[in-house]
């Protein structure tokens, strides 16, 4: 019987830790097979499980480009993911996926890319740059604006430092007020007005905003002052989740099964939704 | 032609005989009647009582399934799947209202990713229907185009003539060969049913102009998000997928409770009861019905009987009219 809630299990190959409570493995099929045939899109989700314990959704933060294994990034607060912490290089995980939507990152060709970001929303944006910095022709100037609490709670700060050497790459870091370090050289202040002060041309641009609900909130009007249009502005939404396609009924915003029909929307399709994420 | 009780009985003690299951209306406990598996066929009760207290879904989406379990040595995982196969299953005196919700939910099932522990079940379950007799003030099937005959999920109609026989209605051939012979050319006139309580298409309209509103904060605030209307409603299907013992198992799950859609980070889309009733009456008359063509009600009635508060979808649709 073909059981579509069965798993591959996964061999987890490195793990690396970025914060106090935040930590991202790569994986890799342990069936040769699956790993020749599979494929993903920027944007995409996986449903991860620690045998014995549970499955948690997140989002497939490797780009697609990347072949054989597959990498993900998790902030330890509750069952699944206090055991997935726990995980050793060799162990075993399971995965269900490729689930949702998937950037545009086609339509995205010859623009401009801002990518805005908070905590720990930098991985489902990682993919994204990683797929647009090894496609470098394809996209116009690239800004990047992430911000944390604290210098600590930065994810994939070694990773900023990389695609800060790209060309026509333009990384901006910033804390919030009172979360930087006597050694901090990058902006205080929070995402919003941050990349307001720094006055990004918004000409033939797309940005990619995902981040806490207050960090959204704010951001809009900033992109929106800079002119652009609300189908030239993407998030990814991250409601709950458990089956993942479809069926368990929990994570829909109005009519819209976020698991299907997401998790990736343009400020234009959200503002047709209820508030109901 | 028609089937008498002593023959149904017999026919249910020879499935049982045979190694298959018999869900059926059982006495319970005095005054408390509910579809429970039969261990004979003198269990079988099909007069004396308006409708089971629960619902028929269990025989194709158990409130507790393994969706496949697994052995854990140390750094190696081995995933065991068992060859999924259901025991044959005969509903015996389904009510239209619980026979109807299998088809409602098929495409659900089945959108894109195939669920074959619900598609392999509803192959091997034959349901046997129970025309009903009467209505309480709870009952509104014919609100949402069903009916006390209606044949919907049904493979047989069974209508009750009053002298211990049944007039046989044959609906699909699944269940010819079990109920062919007895089958009538004409069958009895229904009963009218309840009177029609609301118009669908006037509940959609509504839902879709108050999605804000202060009408979810008047109506259902009293909510106390104990489940029971999911519990006992033949179409609610939300699930959960935990681990327990070497097992990945899906458990119902209820729109009610508050850590349906809590999210890791503290923030929770829904977040007080009415948001939550909102999402149940959202789903059942405007959602699925954009999603699948199909209003995910019955009419049963269950959720309202059930209600320790008196709410249900037939309470909070009274409100609406009444708003």
């Amino acid at each position: 019987m073909d059981n579509v809630y069965r798993p591959y299990l996964m061999k987890v190959l490195e793990v690396r830790q970025h914060t106090p409570d935040v930590k991202s493995m790569r994986v890799a099929f342990q069936d040769e097979d699956v790993a020749a045939r599979f494929s993903f899109r920027v944007g995409q989700f996986g449903i991860f499980s620690a045998f014995g314990y549970g499955e948690s959704t997140f989002n497939i933060c490797s780009s697609s480009n990347w072949r054989g294994y597959l990498e993900f990034c998790f902030r330890k607060t509750g069952r699944v993911t206090e055991a997935l912490w726990d995980t050793e290089v060799g162990d075993t995980i399971g995965f269900r996926g490729p689930y949702g939507n998937w950037y545009p990152m086609e339509a995205w060709e010859r623009k401009n890319l801002i990518f805005l970001g908070g905590g720990i929303a930098m991985p489902p944006i990682r993919c994204a740059i990683w797929y647009a910095l090894e496609n470098r022709q394809r996209y116009g100037d690239i800004t990047i604006v992430y911000g944390a609490r604290t210098v600590k709670d930065l994810v994939f700060a070694d990773e900023l430092d990389e695609w800060e050497k790209h060309e026509r790459v333009r990384v901006i870091r910033c804390v919030d007020p009172g979360g930087e370090t006597p050694e901090w050289k990058g902006e205080i202040g929070f995402v919003p007005h941050v990349f307001e002060r720094a006055n990004v041309p918004a000409d033939n641009s797309v940005a990619l905003v995902i981040g806490p609900p207050v960090m959204i909130k704010f951001t809009l009007p900033v992109l929106d002052r800079m002119g652009l249009r609300a189908c030239d502005i993407y998030t990814s939404l991250e409601n709950r989740m458990k089956c993942g396609i479809g069926k368990c009924g929990r994570c829909n915003a109005g009519d819209c099964y976020i698991c299907k029909e997401g998790p990736v929307f343009s400020l234009e399709q959200l503002q047709k939704l209820p508030q109901d994420y | 032609m028609s089937i008498s009780l002593q023959s149904l009985i017999t026919m249910v003690d020879s499935w049982l005989g045979e190694g298959k299951r018999v869900l059926g209306p059982k006495l319970v406990k005095p005054d408390f009647v509910q579809y429970a598996w039969l261990g004979a066929g003198s269990e079988l009760q099909l007069e004396g009582f308006l409708r089971p207290a629960n619902s028929i879904k269990e025989v194709v989406f158990p409130r507790h399934e393994t969706l496949y379990r697994y052995r854990v040595d140390g750094k190696t995982v081995q995933l065991l799947e068992e060859d999924f196969k259901p025991v044959e299953t005969l509903v015996l005196g389904a009510r239209p209202c619980d026979a109807a919700a299998l088809p409602i939910l098929d495409p659900l099932f089945n959108w894109d990713f195939r669920d074959e522990f619900w598609n392999l079940r509803r192959k091997a379950v034959t349901v046997v229907t129970l025309a009903c007799q009467s209505w309480d003030e709870q009952c509104f099937c014919t609100s949402v185009g069903l009916g006390p005959d209606a044949a919907r999920g049904s493979d047989v109609l069974l209508y009750p003539l009053g002298n211990g026989h049944f007039a046989v209605r044959l609906i699909t051939d699944k269940a010819a060969a079990l109920f062919g012979s007895y089958a009538d050319e004409d069958h009895p006139d229904p009963s009218p049913g309840p009177p029609v309580k609301f118009a669908p298409d006037a509940v959609k309209e509504f839902l879709q102009a108050n999605f804000e509103s202060s009408f979810w904060q008047e109506n259902t605030l009293r909510c106390l998000g104990c489940g029971a209307c999911a519990y006992y409603c033949p179409t609610c299907h939300c699930f959960d997928i935990i681990d327990e013992k070497s097992s990945r198992v899906r458990n119902w799950d209820a729109c009610q409770f508050a850590l349906f859609t809590l999210h890791a980070s503290g923030h929770n889309p829904r977040k007080t009861q009415p948001e939550r009733q909102r999402q149940r009456l959202q789903h059942k008359f405007r959602i699925y019905p954009e999603k699948f063509g199909e209003i995910l009600c019955t009419g049963c009635g269950n959720c309202t009987r059930n209600c320790p508060v008196g709410l249900g979808v037939l309470n909070v649709l009274k409100a609406v009219q009444h708003g």
